[in-house]
């Protein structure tokens, strides 16, 4: 491939750079934000070489319970996270691995839950919170967040049980093995990375989700993407230093586990669909 | 009887042991509580929608027939956040396919691909509430963008983004193409990486430069792959709510509420939940028969 040179490399290059300046400043100018005194975050003229500091975030942690609401967010992740793998591995199994009637069809309904949209089912979703008496408690996050992340887990692991082939479990068969030992000990150890990938896909769009915990968490039960929408101290006006913080709590976990599955991660975004 | 079958048929023995009830039902057993829980999150809230689209009032529920949906037929804060939701969509989704296609395109055969996509994803793992901050900042508040537009010649001053139409719909724009650009890149990247190597390799030695190989031959084996990736980043866009909520708050006059935004205000600030109900239902309709369409179109189901 390197015979010959390629043409225009450096153009190509330029471009490349260009668009991760483009990504990259933003987040280093966000950065800075956190690290700066409130009053030279809102000033007459954009001030890009700050003072930095961390003083300010005594002054942040003694207003806003942020290590209450990154508690919260990771109860509530967690715990939709562990719902939808009890719920979604047995269901992705039986889609893989079985012959039965209405199996596409069943297969299509819970994928097509993917494409429901948030707004369409806010005000049912409260109303009934609401009368189980659920409304703000990370109960009622982790419920819907689990709801919300069910289809595309078991679509993403459906996938890779589909790539273990049957002769591993015909031979465990034979040795009388039953179909749920056989998902236990062979099935699900085989597919793990599947597993990983679907979890954290599933933690990435729980911890991103909005418009849910905008009508269900009020004060209590803040996780740390609606937390910061009330970051806002009357004559202050928005206390962005305390959004940036927030940001960043949340963005070095999700980092951290997308480098875990980097190279799953188009085969996750896409269900499956596109592996690689 | 079975243990002569069994070298031919493996799988029927396990089957044979059970009774037929249970080899009938153990898939469904398996699927049943995905089955419900979703059921639950989705008929119930549904048939919910429904009935409550029927009622007017706020506290005491009263039947209205079909009067919440004749009242939102003839709004034009519906329709305009219908026809902004679509506006919206097709500018944002177009924009971040070429941007993503072109820079897929640009990286796959570079030796650093996985420190570029690393790079280019990083916009993605920050919470939309978060990256509707940062750009609110730096376009509003910080006023950041007009500083930097000044600094390099094309001043005008101060810019109110939130003065006009355009402008509000710009910065929306612009912060869901900054964030949302990768979801498509990444899986653009990895479908031209696992194309089959010696095609190209054919065609190079055949004397094709690059591009004509990329549009030739990469782009259409892709097609299926670009679908999946627009159909599901498409959903996401037509349902865009957090930038809304947090920058625009549909200023100005309501020009740049999407249809989401319209059903969250409806029913949780002017708290007409019969109403907002009745739209939910619109959309409700508008998701499934989209879904039915695009899904069984571009996933393949079952054993392959």
């Amino acid at each position: 491939m390197a015979a010959k040179p390629e043409k225009g490399i450096w153009l190509r290059k330029l471009v490349l750079a260009i668009w991760g300046i483009l990504c990259f400043l933003p987040i280093l100018f966000f950065a800075t934000i956190a690290l700066r005194p409130r009053n030279e975050i809102i000033a007459p003229q954009p001030i890009y070489f700050p003072t930095l500091t961390i003083e300010t975030w005594a002054k942040i942690l003694e207003e806003w319970p942020l290590l209450t609401y990154f508690k919260n967010s990771v109860m509530a992740i967690g715990g939709s996270v562990f719902i939808c793998l009890l719920l979604g591995i047995p269901a992705a199994y039986a889609l893989a691995r079985y012959k039965f009637r209405g199996r596409e069809d069943i297969g299509f309904y819970i994928l097509s839950t993917k494409m429901m949209a948030p707004a369409a089912v806010a005000i049912p979703i409260f109303v009934l919170f609401g009368q189980f008496r659920i409304l703000d408690t990370v109960w009622a996050l982790m419920l819907v967040y689990a709801a919300m992340n069910l289809s595309i887990v078991v679509w993403i692991i459906r996938s890779y049980m589909l790539d273990i082939p049957p002769e591993i479990e015909d031979a465990a068969r034979t040795d009388g093995a039953s179909d749920l030992r056989i998902l236990w000990s062979i099935i699900i150890p085989m597919c793990l990375p599947g597993i990983v990938t679907a979890a954290v896909i599933a933690a990435i769009f729980a911890m991103n989700e909005y418009l849910f915990t905008l009508i269900i968490a009020s004060r209590n039960a803040y996780p740390l993407s609606v937390a910061l929408a009330n970051f806002s101290g009357g004559s202050d006006g928005i206390i962005y230093n305390a959004i940036a913080l927030v940001s960043f709590m949340a963005f070095f976990p999700i980092l951290l586990l997308v480098i875990l599955i980097q190279n799953h991660l188009s085969r996750g975004l896409t269900m499956g669909a596109v592996k690689g | 009887m079975a243990d002569v079958a069994l070298p031919l048929h493996p799988a029927k023995r396990t089957l044979v042991r059970r009774s037929p009830f249970m080899r009938k039902a153990f898939p469904y057993l398996l699927l049943g509580p995905a089955v419900v829980y979703l059921l639950g999150i989705t008929l119930y809230p549904g048939i919910y929608a429904v009935y409550r689209s029927l009622m007017t009032g706020k506290f005491k529920l009263e039947y209205a027939g079909l009067q919440n949906y004749r009242e939102l037929l003839v709004d034009n804060a519906f329709w305009t956040s219908l026809s902004n939701t679509l506006i919206l969509g097709v500018i944002t989704l177009a924009l971040e396919f070429v941007i993503a296609l072109s820079l897929a395109a640009l990286v796959y055969r570079d030796r650093w691909v996985k420190a570029w996509r690393i790079l280019f994803l990083l916009p993605m793992l920050f919470m939309p509430s978060a990256v509707s901050f940062l750009w609110k900042l730096l376009f509003n508040d910080g006023r950041v963008i007009s500083d930097l537009l000044t600094r390099v010649g094309f001043g005008a001053g101060n810019i109110d983004f939130m003065g006009s139409t355009a402008l509000a719909r710009l910065v929306l724009v612009v912060t869901d193409v900054w964030q949302w650009t990768p979801f498509l890149f990444i899986i653009f990247v990895a479908a031209l990486q696992g194309m089959d190597k010696e095609v190209e390799e054919a065609a190079r030695l055949d004397g094709a430069s690059w591009r004509k190989i990329f549009f030739n031959i990469s782009l259409p084996m892709m097609r299926p792959v670009i679908a999946i990736a627009l159909v599901l980043r498409g959903i996401d866009i037509l349902t865009m709510f957090a930038s809304v909520h947090i920058i625009t708050q549909g200023t100005p006059g309501g020009n740049t509420e999407t249809l989401s935004y319209f059903i969250y205000r409806t029913a949780f600030k002017s708290f007409e939940q019969g109403y907002a109900s009745a739209a939910s239902v619109l959309l409700l309709i508008a998701t499934i028969i989209l879904a039915q369409t695009l899904v069984r179109r571009f996933f393949k189901s079952g054993v392959e």
